[in-house]
């Protein structure tokens, strides 16, 4: 070590390989510079493979939902019959539907599905996924384990009756397009809050350059969104938070 | 008094009057309160200042001797001042806020840091700290009765009452999903307000001059506590007791005015209708 | 390349510049901010759908209408209903904590168990039902095999009239037991007032709500008497208007300063125990200015002049009585009231418009003393307030139907003519139906229990009871107990067999005419959410526990299940007619209604009528504020009868010693006020001790909602210790300050209670609150304060026996 100290003071007797003098000052060791920028590279390198690669794939723990469920067949008229409405949201909103007091059910619960699906032993279509249903759930009267990705923490109160029918909100505009998805996604879980990824939103940078309100359901999000929409009122603390 | 939003339209501004004279001291407004709200329940409830109670039960003698002693009960919500509440102008984590649209003083449970400053301000005694979290032991079953309408609170936050803030939510789904945006007076009541026996708890909003609470506050009985610190309380009081009002505020001495009224009997009285007159 | 130090700073410089440029930081950051706000032992309530279920409130005689708001299969909230004639929206504090009763596994039983620990340590083990039933069904009929049926005795808590009562009964009359006793409440002293005086057994029925000056003597209108539901909704609406034109106006004679009082207009303060002397002393003042109702008293009493019996003998009337005995002078002696504020207050009452005088002893749950009773109720006959709109009210009972006739077997019909333990129904207490007092006696008093197996439903005796600790001596001797309490209480601790009930919540049961009502009233409780654990319903237990006995034990009760015979019953209330199973806010139960021509019921068939009686939970039959005159007093005379000719027969058969009467004569027949004796020295225990209820703890057997606890002052309940309060003039005599240890000593044991001071107790009396002192239940209730009934001495009341509680001699001891 004391070596090396001594070497960096007096570089112009140390090295033969060195750069004519007067081009670099004089207290500076080339080598020894390509030496630490190498490692300060090392490090960064390092530091941003953790942060953009490893971190967000340890944050996150994946989960597959329960069995699948197939958006785009359920609503293809010519394949499943019954799915009434007009516009897409009055579809969404057959099964995710709207209850009498104006609260949201959400995802269905098994009464939904065995409104169609009601003899385990006969199963409508021929899917594995149907077959699943039935055996597992159906013919058990046991209630879906559902994954919710865009399930809010406890102390968010979120009212879709005031987005959708008051605020005509298309479903698609916060959910993105699930009409077409045949397979579910996985569920992607935050290892230290327990939050699904939707809420931080899937960048893990957290950087938009034309954010949808889709990409992402922090308050910050729905706080911009009302001031947007000239509903500043609703930025009230107690709007959204019971 | 009107406030204006920042549409010029007058907001709501919701207000409770308690009858002192009806309110029998049953305590049903502190249990409705409690259950409503998920509020904690340990196995001491006797340590008055950790205790928590978003509508607490203030017991006040006239102090006078027997057979002239007289109880009598004030119930407290938090009074949801009107003018630079105490607690807000203090919150250095803006988890406490008063909301012009709705007069309501919010607090936001994840937001707050513990710091009790606002306890420290607010001169009503309506907010209480998390001091434990809250007593659901394992293998109980005590957790089955919470509501998912109000978030438990963890320990080291403070808490009060809200004005059954989600009721005004559940009010509101309701009305839109029949397709209204107004509500009406009746449909939404705070829970201490509907569990009332006696019915001695008015609320609605007193920007609303067909609600009974903007009538009911131009009654001569009518107070407010420590009025003259200048918070404007939205609570407002009601009794026909001289020595229940007297206590609604500190007084010098001779500086009360009595209100004063003709009795059961046909004389004047100061304390009670008719007690004076056996 | 050898990693120096040089080189190692540079990797760390470089990582470090380099994550600042990665979401590390911030979102870990953001993410450990939110990770403290979820922390995994704070609860998060599931959401789901939310329903509301209508059900009666069955916690206390009170019935009010009750709305349970559910999540999914979770019950969250109780509410009180508004479409409900009893309490019109609001409930008390005990029912709007209901909840914790149901969701609290340390204090129920969560199935049929058996005692393994030491009696009283509460230490069970589970067993089936089906063993359970084997082990009391082959006990009682082995006691029936050896002849000694009368050896099985049951307590029953529940209500008189209540179908899971009439079961129980009916087990003990085809099992073959006299020994069936019932606890006494307040009930049972009207029960038998109107007995003496009118003839009707019938409930007492107070038309509160249509008077304008209520006179209330001990009624504890604010601390749940009556249906609490009911009178305290009354109470906001007598004082909805300006207070200066007020128009109906409350006077409560108690004496310490309790919420009525401090509430009432004006508070009358006579010593405890003196009630019945301060009537007669208006009753003086009325009928000395000759303004009493003469119309009434002529056409519809008798013994109010003096009188000649058939034998010729000459009697002294009420009047002659009164006037000699009661002046304001001679009741202020004994009652301590100003005689000039009896003189002002007999006038008001007399000049009111429609006054009424109630007699009561704070809640319902003990008994009240008939003479005190018999002079509340002359008064009102002295004012023809008996069968006027606001005043008393005299309705037939409610037309259920009685059980079906069955036959017993030999061995019943013998086991059946042996005495009853408690004596109840003999010379001795005439009009008495059973005397759990004598009972207790009874076993404690013979070296061997006479009773072999007990059965207590729905009580809790070994805490309710003020008999200082009696019954709670007697269960220790008695070999086999069988509690069907839901809750892990006093007397259940004490069982060797749980048969748990369901909680109120979690089964169908009925509510007969609540406490005061002055209309006949039918509630129907319904299951709000499934038994949560392995319990049933009590009514269905007594079948099938029948059943499991069998022979001509299991022939009567032919039914089902506990629904088929509340149904069986409730079809007299369809055969009666008349009745309503819906209610109109606008037209309250109370309001005089005249019933149009076309006016229906509501229903077209009986299955029409149960089915909205299931949903709706409530039937009743409109005010009928007036009834015709004849016939409506069975009494020998024929009258209302100042003078009980049934007392005088009782005391034909018996003598007035006997039935503990302290006066002769004529005056033993009609109201009288008499000192009250006691064994106890007045100068070894100088004060009185008095128990005082409130409406914030709940009443007899059913356990407090932990959530009560947060409305106690701490001048009531501090850390483990309850208080006593006391006049500050009496402390001082002592030298007792605010927060003092005292033990509270009576000539049958002592409690310790930190000294309250408080201006409103009366001097020399200590009040101590009844419902503290629990030593079953959970950390919430076990060990908090004393429970004073643990040191009453109480004597019992002239005619009927019962207990009087409100005057136990005792002393404080500075600890």
């Amino acid at each position: 070590m004391k070596n090396r100290a001594n070497s960096s003071k007096r570089p112009s007797q140390s090295g033969d390989a060195s750069p004519p003098a007067g081009f670099f000052p004089k207290w500076l060791n080339i080598n020894v510079a390509i030496q630490d920028v190498g490692f300060f590279l090392v490090g960064l390198i390092a530091a941003l493979v953790v942060g953009w690669i490893i971190f967000p794939a340890v944050l996150y723990s994946k989960q597959a939902q329960p069995i699948n469920f197939n958006h785009a067949l359920h609503l293809n008229p010519d394949k499943v019959d019954g799915i009434e409405g007009e516009k897409k949201e009055e579809k969404c909103s057959f099964c995710h539907e709207f209850r009498e007091d104006g609260t949201f059910a959400g995802i269905p619960r098994l009464a939904k599905c065995t409104e169609c699906h009601e003899d385990p032993g006969s199963p409508l279509g021929e899917t594995p996924e149907e077959k699943d249903l039935m055996t597992r759930y159906v013919a058990t009267d046991q209630q879906i384990p559902w994954l919710v990705y865009s399930k809010q923490p406890d102390c968010v109160y979120f009212s879709h009756i005031a987005h959708v029918n008051m605020g005509k909100i298309a479903c698609d505009t916060c959910h993105g397009d699930f009409a077409g998805n045949e397979k579910l996604p996985l569920y992607l879980e935050n290892r230290l809050t327990g939050y699904s990824i939707n809420i931080w939103g899937k960048r893990i940078s957290g950087f938009y350059w034309n954010k949808k309100p889709s990409d992402r359901m922090k308050m910050d999000d729905c706080a911009e969104c009302h001031t947007q929409m000239g509903q500043e009122q609703n930025n009230a603390c107690f709007v959204c938070h019971k | 008094m009107k406030k204006e939003n920042d549409h010029g339209k007058p907001g709501h501004k919701y207000g409770m009057v308690i009858n002192l004279d009806k309110c029998t001291g049953c305590g049903t407004c502190m249990v409705a309160c409690a259950a409503e709200n998920n509020v904690s329940v340990r196995p001491d409830q006797s340590d008055k200042e950790r205790v928590i109670t978003w509508m607490r039960l203030y017991r006040i003698t006239n102090g006078k001797e027997f057979p002239d002693t007289e109880v009598s009960y004030f119930p407290r919500p938090c009074m949801h001042c009107d003018h630079h509440p105490p607690c807000v102008s203090v919150c250095v984590a803006t988890a406490t806020k008063l909301d012009f649209h709705t007069g309501i003083v919010s607090q936001i449970y994840t937001r707050c840091i513990g710091c009790r400053y606002c306890q420290a301000a607010c001169p009503y005694g309506a907010r209480y700290f998390n001091w434990w979290d809250a007593y659901f032991p394992k293998g109980k079953g005590l957790d089955r009765y919470l509501s998912p309408e109000v978030s438990p609170r963890m320990r080291g936050v403070v808490e009060k009452c809200t004005f059954c803030h989600h009721r005004l939510m559940r009010a509101k789904s309701q009305a839109y999903a029949e397709d209204r945006r107004e509500i009406e007076e009746d449909q939404y009541q705070t829970a201490c307000t509907e569990a009332c026996p006696a019915g001695a708890i008015t609320f609605g909003d007193l920007n609303n001059p067909e609600h009974q609470v903007s009538k009911l506050t131009k009654h001569p009985f009518t107070f407010r506590l420590l009025e003259r610190i200048g918070t404007e309380p939205k609570v407002y009081y009601q009794s026909s007791r001289d020595w229940v009002r007297k206590l609604g505020d500190n007084f010098l001495p001779g500086e009360y005015q009595p209100v004063v009224n003709k009795t059961w009997m046909k004389e004047e009285w100061s304390t009670k209708p008719g007690r004076d007159t056996f | 390349m050898k990693l120096t130090r040089r080189n190692f700073i540079a990797t760390v410089v470089g990582g470090v510049a380099g994550i600042q440029v990665t979401p590390l930081p911030w979102k870990f950051t953001d993410d450990v901010a939110i990770w403290t706000q979820n922390w995994p032992w704070v609860p998060v309530p599931p959401t789901g759908e939310f329903s509301e279920v209508s059900s009666v409130c069955n916690l206390c005689p009170g019935g009010c209408g009750i709305s349970v708001r559910k999540v999914d299969n979770r019950a969250v909230k109780i509410e009180g209903r508004p479409d409900y004639p009893v309490n019109a929206g609001g409930i008390c504090p005990v029912g709007m904590g209901g909840l914790q009763l149901l969701y609290n596994e340390s204090l129920r039983f969560t199935g049929p168990m058996k005692r393994v620990g030491m009696r009283g340590s509460g230490e069970f083990q589970n067993i089936s039902w089906d063993d359970a039933f084997r082990i009391i069904a082959g006990r009682i009929s082995a006691l029936r095999k050896s002849g000694r049926p009368e050896a099985i005795a049951a307590v029953d808590g529940n209500r008189e009239g209540t179908t899971a009562s009439a079961l129980i009964e009916r087990l003990m009359q085809a099992v073959g037991s006299p020994n069936y006793v019932r606890l006494p409440s307040l009930s049972d002293t009207y029960r038998m007032g109107n007995i003496v005086m009118e003839g009707r057994d019938a409930p007492v029925a107070y038309d509160l709500e249509n008077s304008d000056f209520v006179l209330s003597f001990g009624c504890g209108l604010l601390e749940g008497w009556g249906a609490p539901g009911r009178v305290m909704n009354a109470w906001g609406m007598w004082h909805d208007a300006n207070p200066a034109k007020r128009k109906t106006h409350i006077v409560q004679v108690e004496s310490r300063a309790s919420n009525t009082a401090s509430k009432a207009d004006l508070w009358v303060a006579p010593r405890p125990g003196t009630d019945a002397a301060l009537a007669l002393g208006l009753a003086h003042v009325i009928i000395r200015s000759g303004k009493y109702d003469a119309g009434f008293v002529a056409e519809h009493t008798f013994g109010f002049e003096d009188w000649q019996s058939t034998d010729g003998r000459p009697h002294s009337g009420f009047k002659t009585l009164v006037l000699k005995n009661y002046s304001p002078e001679q009741v202020s002696k004994i009652t301590g009231v100003r005689p000039d504020v009896m003189v002002k207050l007999a006038a008001a009452f007399r000049l009111a418009k429609a006054p009424v005088a109630i007699y009561g002893k704070g809640k319902n749950d003990l008994n009240g003393s008939l003479y005190e009773f018999m002079a509340v109720q002359s008064l009102n006959a002295l004012t023809g307030r008996i069968n006027r709109p606001g005043g008393v009210l005299l309705p037939d009972p409610i037309p259920l139907n009685p059980l079906p006739y069955f036959e017993r077997d030999d061995i019943a019909s013998q086991g059946l003519k042996k005495p009853r333990l408690d004596r109840g129904g003999t010379q001795e207490y005439p009009f008495t139906q059973s005397l759990i007092s004598n009972f207790a006696d009874a076993i404690n008093r013979s070296p061997k229990s006479p009773i072999d197996t007990l059965m207590v439903f729905s009580a809790n005796p070994a805490f309710t009871l003020p008999d200082g600790g009696a019954f709670k001596n007697a269960l220790a001797k008695i070999p086999f107990v069988v509690s069907f309490s839901p809750y892990r209480d006093e007397t259940a601790n004490m069982a060797d067999l749980i048969l748990p009930d369901c909680t109120y919540l979690e089964k169908m049961d009925d509510m007969v005419w609540p406490v005061g009502l002055q209309y006949p009233f039918y509630g129907l409780s319904k299951p709000v959410v499934k038994p949560i654990y392995d319990t049933r319903n009590c009514g269905d237990t007594v079948i099938e526990m029948a059943k499991a006995i069998g022979e001509s034990v299991g022939s009567a009760f032919p039914w089902e299940g506990f629904e088929d015979v509340v149904k069986e019953r409730a079809k007299g209330l369809y055969d009666a007619g008349g009745g309503r199973v819906s209610f109109d806010r606008a037209a309250p139960a109370w309001k005089p209604q005249n019933p149009k021509a076309g006016d229906k019921p509501g229903y077209n068939s009986f299955d029409d009528m149960w089915k909205k009686l299931m949903a709706g939970g409530l039937w009743y039959r409109p005010l009928d504020q007036a009834r015709e005159w004849p016939w409506l007093f069975k009494t020998p005379s024929g009258q209302f009868e100042f003078y009980s000719q049934l007392i005088d027969q009782a005391i034909q058969r018996a003598s007035a010693k006997d039935l503990r009467i302290a006066v002769r004569d004529d005056a033993a027949c009609m109201a009288h006020y008499a000192t009250p004796t006691s064994t106890a020295n007045r100068s070894d225990y100088p004060l009185s001790m008095m128990p005082y209820e409130m409406i914030n703890l709940a009443s007899g057997w059913i356990p407090s909602p932990p959530f009560l606890y947060k409305t106690l002052p701490d001048t009531q309940l501090l850390k483990e210790t309850s208080f006593a309060a006391v006049n500050p003039k009496t402390a001082a005599k002592y030298g007792l300050k605010q927060g003092d240890l005292v033990a509270v000593q009576s000539p049958v044991g002592e409690v310790q209670a930190r000294i309250d001071l408080f201006g409103g107790a009366m001097p020399d009396i200590v009040y101590m609150p009844v419902g503290f002192g629990h030593t079953g239940y959970d950390e919430f209730l076990k060990g908090k304060g004393v429970n004073p009934n643990a040191i009453v001495q109480a004597e019992q009341d002239p005619v009927t026996g019962y207990p009087v509680w409100w005057n136990t001699r005792v002393k404080l001891v500075k600890v």
